[in-house]
């Protein structure tokens, strides 16, 4: 399978994926700790997926998604961490980077999906009226959109990202990105350590 | 006496017979709640989900066409809650629905609809978001990390380390996670609907289904075990990794940085800013040291 097919196919799948972050299911299929190391497997780096994935997992781990907050993209996150590796050719470190700031920005794009659905109360109440609303139809046009934004992200992520790496003496980052992935792990720890740790002190829990 | 007893239960008008007894399709509603977020918009939030999960109910509970399409109307009107603790106000509207439908004047089962509806979004999602989203939720990183801790992969901890890992224990961790985590929420959303059907009809209908607080101490003090463990786990690691293979200056060096990134974490916690700064702070200050000043680099780990 070429590389341009295994991107491809990664980037359909990490659409579908992140279906489950909201629309379909949530039982966490969309989370970068299974996004990462799936499509490592699959594109040839499982443990470096399950690298990227899990550190971005923790880091991630700040952002609930509470009262219609939409938090960072953890599939697109994962997914672009991934295939900036394995398909953009970029260091682990740089493509871990990569695909935090590719999360951070999905934000916006996944605001406009929402705000644009509702237009559609408009247009449903209208069908309800004249007997013709199949919801059905509706909440599957939400998901084919939702799923063709996120695959269709990470596509263009990945080239960009693949563009990226041919820059000229794009190497001689890699030595700071190197040093400042390697904190990462620890940094996500703290978040972790003190999440619960204010938690399980909390008098009324 | 008979008169008395037909004012208790008024008779069911010709148009509204259930067919099968009235009872909701809790199983088919269940299905359907998996997909309660699928149109979720700014202006009315999960109407389109919730109208959809109810549906199987309305349907058997508004045999004529015109009720069924008031009852759709009434639900694709602004709702909004905990995807997993939906199923304690979808169980509890639709015993709502069903009273409404059943009776001869369901003006005063409409009226107060809207209000019990709203308040039990409103408390099952302030129960939700702090069991699911606050901990279980970090929760499936934990296991996933000692899962792999178990296995003795410690790769994600120290990104230079190189040794082969088999690829089903690298997926074991994170479906421990999602095993736990979806089957707290399967189970959920199941007895949430079954709980709500029971007792619909009141604000407070299934608040106390389970012992709410309780199970959110258990859970943070489950989740804080773990993360030290964790933490105590990774810092044993680095320790014996970095005392093996340096000196010991270099050695405390190794163990310092770790600790200065936690003082990072901290300051960035008291002046109210997110991670993403002190992932910036970080990355800003590698880059200047080792992109710009030109120190040599060097690997911190192993």
């Amino acid at each position: 399978m070429t590389s341009l097919l295994r991107t491809l196919l990664s980037s359909a799948l990490a659409g579908l994926l992140g279906l489950d972050t909201v629309q379909a299911g949530q039982v966490l299929l969309s989370r970068p700790a299974f996004v990462g190391p799936l499509l490592g497997w699959l594109n040839g780096c499982p443990a470096e997926g399950a690298r990227i994935g899990i550190l971005l997992e923790l880091i991630y781990m700040d952002f609930i998604p509470v009262g219609g907050v939409v938090p960072p993209n953890g599939t697109a996150a994962a997914a672009v961490g991934v295939l900036a590796y394995s398909a953009g050719g970029l260091a682990p470190s740089l493509a871990f980077f990569a695909g935090m700031l590719a999360g951070v920005a999905y934000s916006p794009v996944e605001y406009r999906l929402r705000a644009a659905r509702s237009e559609w109360n408009a247009v449903v109440e209208r069908e309800l009226s004249a007997g013709t609303l199949t919801l059905r139809r509706w909440l599957a046009r939400a998901m084919i959109i939702e799923n063709a934004a996120l695959g269709g992200y990470v596509l263009a992520w990945t080239f960009l990202c693949a563009a990226v790496g041919l820059l000229p003496r794009i190497w001689a980052l890699y030595p700071a990105t190197d040093f400042a992935y390697s904190l990462m792990p620890w940094l996500g720890l703290c978040g972790l350590y003190f999440r619960f740790r204010t938690q399980a002190y909390k008098k009324n829990g | 006496m008979a008169e008395n007893e037909a004012n208790k239960t008024p008779a069911r008008p010709a148009c509204c017979a259930a067919p099968d007894g009235g009872k909701a399709p809790l199983g088919a509603m269940f299905l359907r709640s998996f997909f309660l977020q699928a149109a979720w918009n700014y202006e009315r939030f999960q109407n389109f989900g919730f109208c959809f999960a109810l549906e199987p109910a309305l349907r058997r509970f508004y045999p004529d066409p015109e009720r069924l399409k008031e009852a759709r109307r009434r639900h694709l009107q602004i709702v909004n809650t905990q995807p997993y603790m939906a199923s304690f106000v979808l169980g509890n509207v639709a015993r709502l629905e069903e009273s409404a439908a059943a009776a001869a004047d369901p003006a005063p089962a409409l009226k107060s609809m809207a209000g019990v509806k709203q308040a039990l979004a409103t408390s099952f999602a302030a129960i939700g978001d702090r069991i699911f989203w606050g901990r279980l939720k970090p929760m499936t990183a934990e296991i996933c990390l000692l899962v792999w801790a178990a296995g003795g992969f410690y790769g994600w901890l120290f990104p230079e380390m190189d040794a082969p890992v088999s690829v089903w224990l690298l997926m074991a961790g994170p479906l421990a996670g999602i095993l736990v985590y979806s089957a707290v929420s399967v189970y959920t959303r199941w007895r949430g609907l079954e709980a709500g059907y029971r007792c619909g009809g009141s604000p407070n209908c299934a608040l106390d289904a389970a012992n709410w607080p309780r199970h959110i101490k258990l859970l943070s003090a489950a989740g804080f075990v773990m993360a030290l463990a964790l933490a105590m786990i990774s810092f044993g690691v680095l320790a014996g990794a970095s005392c093996l293979s340096c000196s010991p200056g270099r050695a405390a060096l190794k163990i310092a940085l770790p600790v200065a990134v936690l003082g990072l974490h901290r300051l960035c916690r008291a002046a109210g800013k997110s991670v993403f700064f002190a992932v910036g702070v970080v990355l800003a200050a590698s880059l200047l040291v080792f992109s710009i000043f030109g120190v040599e680099p060097f690997r911190l780990y192993l």
